[in-house]
């Protein structure tokens, strides 16, 4: 017997994750699969403000309960998220899975999180008290952790408008469908006068959250491909050296042979 | 097309595509005991003692001392017991079983009970196991010779892994202790009257006093010969324990971990080489058999009568052994040994060709047997062997010649492309005399009064269409509308015994025993009265005798062939492979229904793919098979082959009705060597493949490999 609040508006699921002890239910489709006994759950897929998609100055604005089939048909949503998000398991699932719902499973082989992660997004939780606006990476810590209270629900996805235009995103699974990522990896790309003014890059499915190195990717900034050409191999000798990959059913050695050849040819494809 | 072969709906479409069909879990559960079976958590081990917790009243524990019979279950041989004796030999067999009302009751018991082991040594690696189960062994011509006399001498060793069947509907089995004392197992099955000899012989009773009805089944592969038997016993002993009714339906972790699979092989092959020909073949085939015998003996002999191929050899050694190791038994998968033993010749003698400079395919058929030719077993191809044919319909289909030159010049960039060809048969029916010696098939027609005609057989529909197919044949011959002729699931209280649903045996011998008691049934029929016809298998006059002995004589009355061709694209950077096309052509004789024959060789050849490909499955050091889920254990989906051609070539089989001989099993068979042959071919650098699944983590093995 399944045991839960079904809210109709956001206060009222606040009101509800407030004062118990809720487990949010986006579009069930880890949670039905799941089936864990006493667990009380909050459904949140009759909320339609969850469900928005909208544009403001900066972001394009991913509402939780937004769908992966809601993001495809919308022209507002980034290339780069449709490629990630289109390749989810099968339609029906994508009928009814959710960015919260991806995000709130805390899986480091969260398809559409990745992309989050190399897009620099935001997040906007909300709760009772208010609303506070994270960093993806400041969000996602590891394996089913998330820095969520228990108030709180995750309202917004909040991607960049632009700077998303030259990426590359791959997705290694067991198969062309239904398949669970057992390498992904998503990068990004910006010159400006010719030098490098953005390169992003992000693995997913690898570790126990999202892997970026930010401090390995400022090294490149300013430079022009040429010049961080003449930096590669070094370049990627640093990653080999820093990506410390989780065992799984399918080696480590393998997903990190497939992780740097990725992003050996991510850089290639960019001059580098 | 020949009027039986143009498609009808399927007669249990309806009630399938509606959900109205009953499968075993969805009997109402009142007054039903859930069972739960207590398994083994070590590969081997003296079993000291079971401490059970205070059972609630109306539950109950089963174990080796409640089976009023004899403790083995009866499959070939009878060394697999119902409840584990006083060892256990890997991790998952059956000690006991918790049955009661409350499912979350039986867990809570389960959970409870302490087993103490004495840990014991077991035996994992087929390379180091040394009880053997079954040795055969066989051969023609001069072996000795013809190596003596080679140019050259070429040894490789060919490796193969589990494949579970993946069958939609896990194993189920159900019984229920009836008011006269009879006992009546149901459930998902292939063979109910394999379950009705071992339920008889676990009970001690009499054939009346238990009866077996076949529930609709989703699926079965082979998964489903063997072990419903044992499964079946074990709900038997609990339902006479607890005088109600006991079901056990596995989750599919349970059914991945602990039912069987294809058997893992390890083939070594020696072959001589003259004047650019193979001269003679000195093969050495190890299946690994898991814990018990259960199909390994049959499974085995399968696979060494066709360890040469489609090939004429004129000497020939083969050297078979099933092996023991302490792990879940193998058992029968669509194939039932042979696709391991043509995936290792199919290889070799690509390997050979290459090593002597000439195309794979021309190589091939230099070799090709022919009508009169004769078997490895010194039998005959006593029909038309059509795959110089089939091979110009799937060339033309897939390009294949001029693509497999194409692809052989260097590729660079990150993709790369090969194309590979496999040849293979499969022999129609049991094994051997089977047929005429243990088999001995019976089938009756019942008329009624009103006209109707009721097919009474013991061949269960698993998907393959048997209650649309036979019905077709009975309404030919009596010129009846096929909804006047019906074919219900079998129950042996009221069917004879036709044989088991195995060795793509069920249309080619029943179906045809069913046209013949059609045609009495016309010279005879009288209306408006109740009639019953009966028809008993004969072996066809010109079979050379089969000594199982000596390996010789006719294995099979007839063959069905397979020529498949695999296109694929390889990603160097990640492992993975695309498949650009697959094409195959298959002759299975006439089709009985044309829709259901495709539907077959499209799903079988499919999960060929899927076993050369990314079925991979294996145990750890303990003995447990790790990845016992659907999402890491991965069968194809129709995304990974989109490009999938299947075409029928018809060489007519006299004694098979209307032509058609067996078509179950054929098309998975020769799938891996032609993807693997395709991998090896986009590798390019000379590599070399000698085992399946080659999986992405392979190819990018071999890929590093050559960077060195």
């Amino acid at each position: 017997m399944v045991n839960g609040y079904t809210a109709a508006t956001l206060e009222e699921a606040l009101n509800i994750r407030a004062e118990h002890e809720v487990v949010p239910y986006a579009g069930g489709t880890d949670l039905m699969v799941e089936n864990r006994p006493g667990v009380t759950y909050l459904f949140l897929n009759k909320i339609s403000e969850l469900k928005r998609i909208s544009v403001d100055e900066k972001y394009v604005r991913i509402g939780s309960g937004a769908t992966f089939t809601q993001a495809l048909e919308d022209n507002r949503v980034p290339q780069l998220m449709k490629d990630a998000v289109a390749l989810i398991a099968a339609p029906a699932i994508r009928n009814a899975g959710t960015f919260g719902g991806n995000l709130g499973n805390g899986s480091a082989k969260a398809d559409s999180v990745l992309i989050e992660f190399v897009a620099d997004a935001k997040l906007r939780l909300v709760s009772l008290r208010g609303e506070r606006i994270v960093d993806v990476d400041r969000f996602y810590l590891g394996r089913k952790k998330l820095d969520l209270r228990d108030d709180e629900l995750i309202a917004e996805i909040l991607l960049p408008k632009t700077g998303l235009e030259q990426y590359d995103y791959q997705k290694v699974g067991g198969r062309n469908a239904l398949a669970i990522s057992r390498v992904s990896f998503a990068g990004v790309f910006s010159t400006q006068d010719g030098k490098i003014t953005n390169i992003a890059t992000a693995f997913g499915a690898v570790a126990d959250t999202v892997l970026r190195f930010k401090d390995l990717e400022d090294t490149l900034l300013g430079k022009t491909p040429e010049e961080a050409k003449a930096l590669k191999a070094q370049y990627l000798k640093s990653y080999a050296d820093r990506m410390v990959l989780t065992r799984g059913r399918v080696s480590a050695e393998y997903r990190k042979t497939v992780c740097m050849n990725l992003l050996s040819e991510f850089l290639t494809r960019f001059g580098i | 097309m020949e009027k039986i072969s143009q498609s009808v709906v399927k007669k249990d479409h309806e009630p399938k595509m509606s959900g109205r069909s009953v499968y075993v879990g969805d009997y109402p559960g009142d007054g039903v005991l859930t069972g739960k079976l207590l398994r083994s958590t070590l590969a081997r081990a003296r079993v000291l003692d079971v401490e059970l917790p205070v059972l609630p009243e109306g539950y109950f524990y089963v174990d080796k001392s409640d089976v009023p019979g004899d403790n083995n279950v009866n499959i070939v041989l009878d060394d697999t017991p119902v409840f584990a004796r006083d060892t256990v030999e890997y991790i998952g067999e059956p000690i006991g079983m918790v049955a009661g009302p409350d499912v979350a009751v039986v867990n809570r018991i389960l959970s409870e009970i302490k087993v103490s082991y004495e840990e014991l040594e077991p035996v994992l690696d087929l390379r180091k196991a040394d009880t053997v189960f079954f040795n055969y062994e066989y051969e023609k011509g001069d072996l000795k010779k013809a190596l003596a006399e080679a140019d050259k001498v070429y040894e490789e060793e060919f490796t193969t892994g589990y494949q579970d069947q993946t069958y939609l509907e896990p194993q189920g089995m159900m019984a229920e202790p009836e008011k006269n004392g009879h006992m009546y197992v149901h459930g998902s099955m292939q063979c109910a009257y394999y379950v009705h000899g071992a339920v008889m012989r676990v009970l001690g009773c009499r054939p009346d006093e238990v009866h077996i009805f076949q529930d609709v089944t989703g699926g079965g592969f082979g998964g489903k010969e063997d072990f419903p038997s044992i499964l079946g016993c074990q709900v038997a002993v609990a339902a006479k324990k607890a005088n109600a009714p006991v079901r056990c339906v596995f989750g599919r972790r349970e059914d991945l971990e602990f039912t069987p699979k294809r058997h893992p092989s390890l083939c070594t092959y020696k072959v001589a080489v003259k004047d650019g020909k193979v001269t003679a073949m000195d093969i050495d085939v190890k299946f690994n058999g898991g814990a018990y015998t259960t199909l390994s003996a049959v499974v085995l002999q399968r696979g060494i009568i066709c360890a040469n191929g489609v090939y004429r050899i004129e000497n020939l050694h083969v050297h078979g052994q099933a092996l023991k190791t302490n792990t879940t038994p193998s058992g029968a998968y669509r194939g039932f040994g042979a696709p391991q033993t043509f995936f290792a010749v199919e290889m070799m003698m690509d390997h050979i060709a290459r090593d002597l400079g000439v195309d794979s395919l021309k190589f091939k058929e230099a070799h090709l047997a022919r009508q009169g030719d004769a078997t490895s077993t010194s039998g005959k191809y006593h029909f038309p062997v059509p795959l110089p044919e089939m091979i110009e319909e799937v060339d033309r289909a897939a390009d294949f010649r001029r693509k497999h030159l194409e692809y052989q010049k260097p590729q660079t960039g990150r993709y790369h492309k090969g194309i590979g060809m496999s040849l293979w048969f499969h022999g129609a029916g049991f094994t051997g005399s089977g047929e005429r010696d243990f088999i001995k098939a019976v089938c009756k027609l019942h008329k009624f009064p009103d006209g109707t005609v009721e097919i009474l057989a013991s061949n269960g529909e698993i998907g393959q269409g048997l209650r649309t197919t036979f019905p077709k044949i009975v309404a030919h011959e009596l010129n009846l509308p096929l909804d006047k002729v019906y074919y219900n699931h079998p129950d042996t209280a009221r069917v004879p015994d036709s044989g088991p649903t195995v060795a793509s045996r069920s249309l080619m011998i029943v179906g045809e025993l069913l046209r013949r008691a059609a045609i009495k049934l016309r010279s005879q029929w009288k209306d408006g009265e109740d009639q019953v016809v009966e028809e008993h298998f004969k072996e066809p006059d010109f079979m050379i005798p089969f000594y199982l002995d000596k390996f010789q004589g006719d294995a099979y009355p007839t063959y069905a062939w397979g020529v498949g061709a695999i296109e694929v694209e390889i990603d160097t950077c990640t492992g993975t492979s695309k498949i650009l096309g697959a094409y195959g052509s298959f002759d299975v004789g006439t089709p009985i229904d044309y829709n259901i024959v495709i539907g077959q060789m499209e799903g079988g050849f499919l999960q060929g793919i899927g076993y050369a490909s990314i079925e991979q499955m294996n145990y750890d050091g303990r003995g447990r098979i790790r990845n016992n889920s659907f999402s890491d254990y991965l069968i194809p989906t129709t995304k990974d082959v989109p490009n999938l051609k299947c075409m029928l070539h018809v060489e007519k089989y006299p004694d098979g009705p209307y032509g058609a001989k067996g078509a179950g099993e054929l098309p998975l068979v020769g799938a891996p060597g032609a993807y693997v042959e395709a991998v090896e071919q986009a590798l390019g650098h000379g590599a070399k493949l000698n085992h399946a699944p080659f999986t992405a983590e392979d190819t990018l093995n071999e890929i590093r490999k050559e960077g060195k």
